[in-house]
């Protein structure tokens, strides 16, 4: 079962997303952080969402690059949060695949995952609706995501997008 | 006409094919795309929108999200993009958003 769940900025996608792993039921839950604190912003997102997470009995699994190389201790639950910033340590971190190779490895860790768990809720951005007039470079990060939600987007159950923290169905089983 | 709208990449030109039964090199001959481009400039959106009016399809993307540009030429730009979206919804028989590659149904009946 895999549930992509896009969303703007603060637009509670998280939250969202983060409750339907727990409707998901008992067993273990892992948070799949893929945010690699660079700063005192970063740490602070960082912080703000393992508060919400606490008492939720979510286990945190850091991994920045290469999911396809990780295995979960157990069969559960996964919330993998985010794409973004999977997409962004693929493509511009020096352990990431490089810009050949970001989306296939970023399909094939996902797909690792979703063999590996009951159900996978992949949590990403909405970032396409304001332009390409962007900064150098920024464009094939753009399309890196746009690549790799479409194609998600093929193979998963349900695709929801979050507007004001209510999620809003593209497929799956509420439409 | 159907209008096809949507964020950037998120297969609006597939569906297009799909949905006219026809291939991406039929399609210049049966629908326009990037017509937010085609808004930019324009001195008159009612007419663009009647002419464009006259193709099977007309795809845009959307580009009134994020940030209000700071320069006057782009926020002009945009505007006469979402201008010239809701004057081709308005003549559209159907309209489509597709977020995802995936359909969404905004106006009409289509057969997706």
């Amino acid at each position: 079962m895999l549930t992509l769940v896009i969303g703007g900025a603060a637009s509670g996608k998280s939250e969202y997303a983060e409750s339907l792993v727990l409707d998901a039921g008992p067993g273990p839950r892992y948070y799949l952080a893929t945010m690699e604190p660079m700063d005192g912003e970063c740490r602070a997102r960082i912080e703000k969402h393992r508060r919400m997470r606490a008492a939720k009995g979510f286990t945190t699994v850091e991994r920045y690059t290469d999911l396809e190389g990780l295995t979960l201790p157990e069969r559960g639950t996964v919330l993998l949060e985010d794409l973004g910033n999977l997409a962004a340590n693929e493509l511009y971190s020096p352990a990431g695949a490089g810009p050949e190779k970001a989306l296939e490895a970023i399909l094939r860790g996902i797909a690792s995952l979703r063999a590996q768990c009951r159900a996978l809720v992949v949590v990403s951005n909405e970032i396409f609706a304001g332009g390409r007039d962007y900064a150098p470079g920024t464009e094939g990060y753009l399309k890196l995501m746009a690549d790799a939600h479409r194609a998600l987007a093929a193979g998963a159950d349900r695709v929801c997008e979050v507007v004001c923290g209510l999620p809003y169905d593209y497929k799956g089983a509420n439409l | 006409m159907m209008l096809i709208t949507g964020p950037l990449w998120s297969g609006k030109r597939e569906f297009a094919c799909r949905v006219l039964g026809c291939t991406r090199e039929e399609l210049s001959a049966r629908a326009v795309w990037d017509a937010q481009e085609l808004a930019a400039g324009c001195q008159d959106l009612e007419a663009l929108a009647d002419r464009l009016a006259a193709h099977d399809a007309v795809l845009m993307t959307e580009v009134g999200g994020g940030v209000v540009p700071a320069d006057p030429v782009q926020r002009a730009s945009r505007e006469a993009a979402g201008r010239l979206a809701c004057l081709l919804a308005a003549r559209a028989d159907c309209v489509v958003r597709v977020f995802c590659g995936l359909p969404l149904v905004l106006k009409g009946e289509c057969a997706l």
